[in-house]
């Protein structure tokens, strides 16, 4: 009775979850088996236990990687969001023409091909004579070599990610804004409250499922960068990460071990780590939401 | 009437068998290969000249039809080591022979040694026989027929040297002369050099001259690396010398070209792909530059690295099909072609000798630079090199230079790092 009610339901649904199973379920079954394989992808896998995790984890290029990760992610994610909250602030006091113009200027970084955004931070960053460096020269600083000096790598990453990342975060928290009644900001105003006791008590409030959504899918991309940094440094599967491994990110040693090395178990091991560390991530802040009732 | 209707059948039944079998012979004609070759070899003249070929080949072998793809570097290898497992390789396709191995552990590469011994002996004679040795990590396994390749060469910046008050009819012909005219550079304003320390390709160019193919390069058989510490030594040393002259751009940067173009730097160590870019801002912008030599310690030695892109033939089906195509391709008079339109040297040594080829000025030094030039990554086609090799190199090269480590230090730690690398 209750498959027969439910039938029209299943049907709709099973071009999705079919989908979802051959695309997403199966290559993460999959890679959860290959994990403890020693495997070429041609040759017959062979089993060799917890061994290409401890390979991983007992890496140079793992620690490497995971304190770029957690450093970039410490900065990229709440800058990002600080920015965008500021363009989409900017924006809505807008109207019109100008929204329309500011929102699309802001969000043409997005729709930018990465390679094409890569060779235009390239040429800013070129040193000597590059963009940045011009501007530098103006107030008689020395040139700066964003892209090779260590010090100043993983900056000029998270700078590109920010100029990527504004233009999407913003437009999210610009709907999210458009949602808040402005009724509250009348009494507000009534009660004596200035513009920032409103953005900190109102707008930030009323923002939280929204801001917790760019949280979580901010802390989800960042988890995963690999194409800017990659592009950046002009890597290639048998050289990558940069001057030192400066802009060496877990995706890239994951990308490297499997098509520069050959070894599909080691970077399926490598995979299923990050996507742990990612479902972790994601579990706490959904905890957190729950906790905080933006639900 | 019935015996009419049963040979009415029966010849319509012979008529559709016949049909049936002529479809077949037909079927088994058809074959399309596909061809992958990099994204610049199919785009332009050198897209043109590549559809000439597979014109001229399919008029021979009427019913083939060949599928040319041009595929960026990293894409090919993708493409190649994922075709592999998933059953679905192009047929024929280039890449670089420093992955080769990988190639080879996957199985994309069939062994075509029994396929090229089969060609008559005046084809097999044409090729440069070390290029053709670097596809054989046994003497009965052939995993490649050697394509284009190069010899790094040192292009000058005319008007930078002379601005530094250097005599540029002369090249400098030891380590010490081009030192001393790197520094002359940097004393009067300009950059000398790109930071040689942040590619491994331009590491191994200034290795080269000091040390050759015998230390540099893997020993597989004990999973070692062949670097000679007293001449990595000597290198590291260079590196630091270099490092208060050079640019902070590697040499593969767009921005080195630009210093280049733009009179700022003088020198530019790298393959001959880049003189097309400097002939038309010669033309353009009035560029003056040359190409010469990359001198070693000693006068008569040369730097610089030498590499080939490859043919691959995928095991399969129509292997024999593709290694006749990949035959065509590399053969003496396409190869001449090929340089001529490019400018580019190539394993061909019958072709490379061919008076209108060999008078190409870019291709007589490039024969001469590959002559003297150092394997990038040899032996090929043997063991998967470790990601982890050509990062610690770049790794313990740019630390010595920043002067994190003494040269002695970097060289020792480098060597240190690079056998336990190939161990793991």
């Amino acid at each position: 009775m209750s498959l027969r009610r439910y039938l029209p339901h299943y049907v709709m649904i099973a071009p999705f979850m079919i989908l979802f199973a051959v695309f997403f379920l199966y290559p993460i079954v999959s890679g959860l088996y290959y994990s403890f394989h020693a495997w070429n992808g041609v040759k017959p896998p062979e089993y060799v236990g917890l061994a290409n995790y401890q390979k991983i984890l007992l890496s140079r290029e793992f620690s490497t990687a995971m304190r770029n990760l957690l450093t970039y992610v410490a900065i990229t994610v709440p800058l990002g969001i600080l920015v965008a909250l500021g363009l989409a602030l900017l924006v809505d006091s807008f109207t019109g023409r100008w929204a329309n113009f500011f929102r699309n200027a802001y969000f043409m970084p997005v729709v930018l091909p990465a390679f094409l955004a890569a060779t235009i931070w390239r040429w800013i960053y070129a040193p000597n004579f590059g963009l940045l460096n011009m501007m530098l020269g103006w107030f008689g600083a020395p040139s700066v070599n964003f892209l090779n000096d260590t010090g100043t790598m993983l900056y000029a990453l998270i700078a590109v990610d920010v100029w990527v990342s504004a233009g999407f975060n913003m437009v999210i928290i610009l709907a999210g804004l458009k949602n808040i009644p402005v009724e509250l900001y009348e009494a507000a105003r009534l009660d004596g409250a200035n513009k920032w006791q409103q953005i900190v008590h109102i707008t930030i409030p009323m923002l939280g499922p929204v801001l917790f959504f760019v949280v979580t899918y901010g802390l989800i991309s960042a988890m995963q960068v690999f194409d800017k940094p990659w592009l950046l440094t002009g890597s290639s599967f048998t050289s990558y990460g940069g001057r030192r491994n400066a802009l060496l990110f877990p995706v890239m040693d994951m990308m490297g071990r499997a098509f520069g090395s050959v070894r599909f178990g080691e970077a399926a091991a490598y995979g299923f780590l990050l996507t742990v560390a990612i479902v972790v991530l994601t579990a706490v802040m959904f905890g957190l939401r729950r906790w905080r009732g933006w639900a | 009437m019935r015996t009419l209707s049963k040979l009415r059948f029966g010849v319509a039944g012979l008529a559709a068998l016949l049909a049936v079998g002529a479809a077949g012979t037909a079927a088994a004609e058809d074959v399309t290969l596909e061809y992958w070759v990099y994204s610049d070899f199919a785009q332009g003249d050198a897209l043109a000249l590549q559809q000439e070929f597979i014109k001229e080949f399919t008029a021979k072998h009427p019913g083939v039809k060949i599928n040319i793809v041009g595929k960026g570097d990293d894409d090919l290898t993708a493409g190649q080591v994922a075709g592999a497992a998933s059953g679905n390789l192009p047929d024929v396709f280039m890449n670089a022979q420093s992955v080769g191995a990988q190639l080879v552990e996957v199985a994309a590469l069939d062994n075509i040694y029994s396929k090229w011994m089969a060609m008559p002996e005046e084809f097999r004679a044409q090729f440069d026989q070390s290029a053709l040795k670097s596809c054989m990590p046994k003497p009965d396994e052939l995993y490649c027929l050697p394509y284009t390749g190069f010899g790094s060469l040192l292009f000058r910046n005319l008007t930078v040297l002379q601005k530094a008050g250097i005599d540029t009819s002369k090249p400098p012909a030891t380590w010490g002369e081009w030192l001393a005219q790197m520094k002359k550079v940097k004393e009067a304003g300009m950059f000398a050099i790109p930071d040689e320390t942040l590619v491994f390709n331009s590491i191994a160019e200034i290795y080269a001259t000091s040390g050759g193919t015998d230390s540099w390069g893997f020993d597989w058989a004990n999973h070692k690396t062949r670097i000679d510490p007293a001449t990595m030594t000597k290198v590291l040393q260079k590196f630091v010398d270099m490092a208060p002259l050079n640019s902070g751009t590697s040499r593969n940067d767009q921005a080195t070209k630009d210093l280049f173009i733009s009179n700022q730097l003088a020198f530019h160590t790298v393959g001959p792909w880049v003189n097309p870019t400097y002939e038309e801002a010669a033309k353009t912008s009035g560029l003056k530059y040359d190409f010469v030599l990359i001198p070693g310690d000693e006068s008569g030695k040369t730097g610089g690295i030498r590499s080939y892109e490859m043919v691959g033939v995928a095991p399969g089906p129509h292997a024999d099909l593709a290694f006749e195509f990949a035959a065509y391709i590399t053969e003496k008079a396409q190869m001449a072609r090929w340089a001529k339109l490019l400018s580019r040297y190539n394993a061909n040594a019958a072709a490379m000798a061919e008076p209108d080829v060999a008078a190409l000025p870019l291709i007589k030094v490039s024969v001469d630079a590959a002559h003297g030039a150092m394997d990038v990554a040899a032996p090929y086609f043997v063991d998967s090199v470790p990601s982890c090799y050509n990062s610690t190199v770049i790794d313990m090269a740019s630390a010595t230079a920043d002067g994190s480590k003494t040269p002695e230090q970097g060289a020792e730690e480098m060597i240190s790092q690079l056998n336990d690398c190939l161990a793991k």
